[in-house]
């Protein structure tokens, strides 16, 4: 038997309005070396400027993860020749980061689990290296961006509870609305340390994977990863400390750099920024803007409102959804149904239009509204799908205005239904004939006939059942 | 403000035809001191705001700029062959805040390469020499600007003090030079030797032209987080007057220890108390200096790749190599000792015994000076113990030249105020003197220099140019 220790190192781009140090925009996709001025670009002379949002976001991140935050706090530099690297130092922290030993909760399977904080800190992005031929290319758009790095604890103990750690944390940094958390375009990055050991025996030599762009190249490097010390160890061969790098075509990782490459960093304080003490208001502020996170929404979902963990989790999983959910629940809809209704044609209305929740397109009140129309038979489920489409397309907001526009509503009785449909079955005598023959397919057809007639204000099953009694059929149920 | 300046240097600017014969009367001149690198007045007065050129405190004043300050057009070499061909796409804070109250940078001057050097002879460039005597050195690294001052050529110049680069060559040069209290003017645009101990300072004839200058430079700004508003009030002159003076032997040349004498004749005379005071922690001031100088150095001049400016090497197989060859062959002797210095006392496992120990000097050196500016109001000191020194092998050795600085390096150690003001000529040279005040007390610091200064005989500079033969020419 083996015990697996799995460490992410994350790295988040915080959502500033500017760059950590310098005032040029955070905007990614731009043209190459458009986002760029003499701080980032490390010309003589030039000083940095830190961000205050950054720090707040950092400290925001830090409470979150419930670490001690840091009384005060400073950054260091981290020297290293690197062609991305404008200044070839990193302003980054190393003694006195801005969080330390923490925590993050999340569900694994319904299951809460947690993961240990080592510490969190901000530093700096590099720009980036575009390789063409033999020769490189360099962009520096996001040199100087702010990047906040979190390190955990190796207490993760499987390929897949480090894709479920993952995108939990993900969730996480979207929800306090700190990053993007787009593994893709590298909002989000992550580094794993892996080390498999005999049970019982602690932590194996560790070793590094780096190249990560989404949380399943996570899973697949690492049980790659496990797969191959497992291996070693099984034939008696030592397994070396050194970093290796995901390769996606081949799917595994191949060797970067061995521990006797490893830098010497030379850290020590950055002169040019004094050391930041938060002051109580900022701290305040950190405070009164924590949110409750995903993990602990998903639970109380299970716990409170006896949701399935799937259904759960994805209302939990995004911010604007799970409150925009509670609006719902707030504004009078039944809870099964807010999640049904999010679920289903919301979800399919934003993928159609697309929206979002919190955007004001589709007030949770005008929902509830529509919703409980059709607990009152007011409109049929089919009609309220309309309504809410209608409101979407026509920019309305109030439902009442779009069912007047349509005007839908109840069918009055069946005296009135009944007269339709006979007026319908005396011009349709094929259809009714085929009917009463057993080709039920023609039931459809007509039905057809009958809802647009009605516009679509009939009850679908009543309209059935006297189609079906005024062509002289059983009901087939 | 207007009467300490000569009302012909707003004529000269303001006039185009006026401001060519100045410059080409200043380019003869210098062809042999050699104290700019790059001299053009039009591109200085097109940076110059209309307005306050008319009205500002400052107004039509012409300046020179230590080419290691970032002047938008100029060239911006840091006295080094690695940013050669460099241009600034932006402008130092001073200098802009200057270009606010009318002054307008005609040019940029020498430097050691990167500030590193008090001779001017670490400079990639041609070397300037002392307006007092050709065959001597102006001082460093500021000796440009010194000399550009000295020899009339601007009426005042800017240049950086890390450990002394003001004021030694102010002293060598027998002009003022002014440190202030580190922060009180923003480093942005500076480009960075030592950033936790260097500051900009101003270069005048007279203690009293300092005053405006540092009014119109100095003050807190975003775009340096260690800058601050020097805000202090404190009169040096008021309540008992006290001046202390270093205890001992302090290893003076003759013609100095004839400067200092006068000096404390000056003080002694205009009724101040002298005390003699001993700072032990001193001795160590050099070492310490020196470490984290070489540290911080050695971070702040890795950005010099060739990479995104600058000069680089023909020979590019990659980019490691590429890099070692540009700052090989980019880097002066003197730059590369310091980076490789600053590199070893970075060392994993050996910062405790260098890096750290230095702050650890550093922190006793500045509670030294707080405890002595309790009992007197500013420290008497003498700038440098030698007076211009021959250049070339009859001068100083680079090793005495670091060991000749600990009367300067203390004030960017502990951060404090510090003006270099000239007692006169002996033996047919300058002598500089140096006063240190507590923390913000610069404004009174300058008028104390002023009211001290006016004890001396005015010292007639070797000015080769005078803004007259212009304007009547
Ligand atoms: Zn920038």
């Amino acid at each position: 038997m083996v015990e697996i220790f799995i460490g992410l190192e994350i790295h988040i781009q915080l959502m500033t309005r500017s760059k950590v140090f310098c005032s040029c925009e955070m905007i990614s996709g731009e043209e190459p070396n458009t986002r760029i001025c003499p701080v980032c670009m490390g010309y003589p002379g030039v000083l940095p400027a830190v961000n205050e949002q950054a720090l707040f976001l950092s400290y925001l991140m830090g409470s979150a993860l419930n670490c001690t935050l840091a009384q005060k706090t400073w950054f260091d530099r981290k020297n290293y020749f690197y062609p991305d690297m404008t200044k070839n130092y990193q302003i980054s922290q190393f003694s006195s980061p801005v969080g330390r030993g923490g925590w993050m909760d999340y569900l694994e399977k319904g299951e809460l689990k947690r993961v240990h904080i080592h510490d969190i800190h901000l530093e700096e992005d590099a720009g980036k290296m575009v390789h063409q031929g033999n020769f490189s290319l360099l962009d520096y758009n996001r040199a100087g961006s702010s990047l906040l790095e979190i390190v955990t604890e190796p207490e993760l103990t499987s390929p897949e509870a480090a894709e479920v750690f993952l995108q939990s944390f993900r969730s996480l940094v979207r929800c306090l609305r700190a990053c993007d958390g787009n593994m893709e375009t590298g909002s989000l990055r992550c580094d794993a340390n892996v080390s498999v050991n005999s049970l019982g025996m602690g932590l194996g030599t560790k070793v590094e994977i780096k190249n990560l762009n989404s949380s399943r190249f996570v899973r697949k490097a690492l049980e790659y990863e496990v797969r191959r010390q497992s291996r070693l160890m099984q034939a008696g061969k030592p397994v070396i400390q050194e970093t290796r790098l995901w390769n996606e075509q081949s799917g595994k990782t191949e060797s970067m750099r061995t521990k006797e490459e490893a830098k010497d960093y030379r850290y020590f304080p950055e002169p040019d920024i004094p050391p930041f003490v938060p002051s109580e208001a900022f701290l305040n502020r950190v405070t009164s803007s924590l949110t409750e996170l995903p993990a602990a929404r998903e639970l109380r979902y299970i716990r409170e409102y006896g949701l399935t963990e799937e259904t759960a989790h994805y209302l939990a999983e995004e911010r604007e959804r799970a409150e925009y959910f509670e609006e719902l629940i707030s504004s009078g809809t039944e809870v099964a149904a807010a999640a049904a209704w999010i679920k289903g044609e919301l979800a399919k209305l934003q993928g159609r239009y697309a929206f979002s929740l919190s955007d004001g397109t589709l007030p949770p009140q005008a929902v509830t509204t529509v919703v409980r129309m059709t607990g009152t038979e007011e409109l049929t489920v089919q009609q309220a799908k309309q309504v809410l489409e209608l409101m979407v397309q026509r920019g309305i907001v109030q439902p009442e205005e779009v069912i007047a526009q349509e005007g839908f509503k109840k069918a009055e009785d069946d005296g009135e239904l009944k007269e339709i449909i006979s007026k319908i079955v005396a011009e349709h005598l094929n259809a009714a004939e085929q009917i009463r023959d057993g080709n039920m397919k023609a039931v459809g057809y007509l039905m057809g006939m009958v809802m647009k007639e009605t516009r679509q204000s009939a009850d679908p099953r009543t309209a059935r059942r006297l189609l079906l009694e005024e062509i002289g059929c059983k009901q087939e149920e | 403000m207007s009467e300490l300046f000569p009302a012909v240097w707003k004529q000269i600017t303001s006039s185009p035809r006026h401001l060519k014969c100045y410059e080409q009367a200043v380019a003869a001149l210098d062809t042999d001191t050699c104290a700019f690198l790059e001299l053009r007045t039009d591109l200085g007065v097109s940076l110059a705001e209309p307005a306050v050129k008319e009205y500002g405190s400052l107004s039509g004043i012409p300046f020179a700029v230590k080419d290691n300050i970032a002047v938008k057009g100029f060239q911006f070499s840091c006295g080094s062959q690695i940013l050669a061909g460099l241009r600034s796409p932006y402008t130092a804070t001073a200098v802009e805040r200057l270009l606010h109250a009318g002054a307008v940078p005609i040019g940029k001057t020498n430097l050691d390469e990167f500030g590193m050097g008090s001779s001017n002879q670490n400079s990639a460039c041609k070397p300037t020499v002392n307006p007092w005597d050709l065959s001597r050195v102006p001082g460093g690294s500021s000796g440009g600007s010194a000399a550009a001052v000295s020899a009339g050529y601007v009426p005042f110049a800017l240049g950086s003090d890390t450990g002394g680069s003001v004021r030694q060559p102010a002293a060598f040069c027998g002009i003022f030079g002014f440190k202030p209290t580190y922060g009180t003017v923003s480093r942005y645009g500076l480009a960075a030797y030592a950033s936790s101990l260097e500051t900009i300072g101003f270069m005048t004839a007279q203690a009293e032209q300092l005053i405006p200058i540092f009014e119109a430079a100095s003050g807190a700004d975003g775009r340096d987080q260690t800058s601050l508003d020097c805000s202090d009030t404190t009169d040096l002159t008021e309540g008992i007057q006290t001046v202390a003076v270093l205890a001992g032997d302090l290893g003076l040349d003759a013609p100095v220890l004839r400067g200092y004498s006068k000096a404390i004749e000056a003080f002694r005379s205009l009724g101040w108390n002298i005390v003699e005071v001993k700072l032990p922690s001193l001795d160590y001031a050099v070492p310490s200096y020196y470490t984290i100088a070489s540290a911080e150095a050695s971070a702040n001049l890795a950005r010099y790749t060739g990479v995104r400016y600058g000069s680089r090497s023909r020979e590019e197989h990659d980019h490691q190599h590429m890099v070692r060859r540009t700052r090989d062959e980019g880097f002066g002797k003197e730059v590369k000792l310091r980076i490789l210095l600053g590199t070893y006392v970075l060392r994993e496992g050996f910062q405790d015994q260098y890096y750290v120990q230095a702050q650890k000097i550093r922190t006793l050196i500045r509670n030294e000076f707080s405890k002595l500016f309790t009992k007197a109001g500013v420290l008497l000191l003498p700038t440098f113990p030698i007076q211009a020194f021959p250049i070339g092998d009859g001068g100083l050795t680079s090793m005495q030249q670091k060991l000749a600085d600990r009367f300067t390096l203390p004030a960017n150690l502990a951060g404090l105020p510090a003006v270099s003001f000239p007692t006169g000529i002996e033996s047919g040279l300058p002598v500089g003197m140096q006063l240190m005040g507590p923390a913000m007390s610069d404004r009174s610091l300058i008028r104390l220099t002023a009211h001290v200064s006016r004890c001396f005989p005015e010292v007639a500079l070797p000015r080769r140019f005078s803004p007259g033969e212009v304007t009547h020419g």
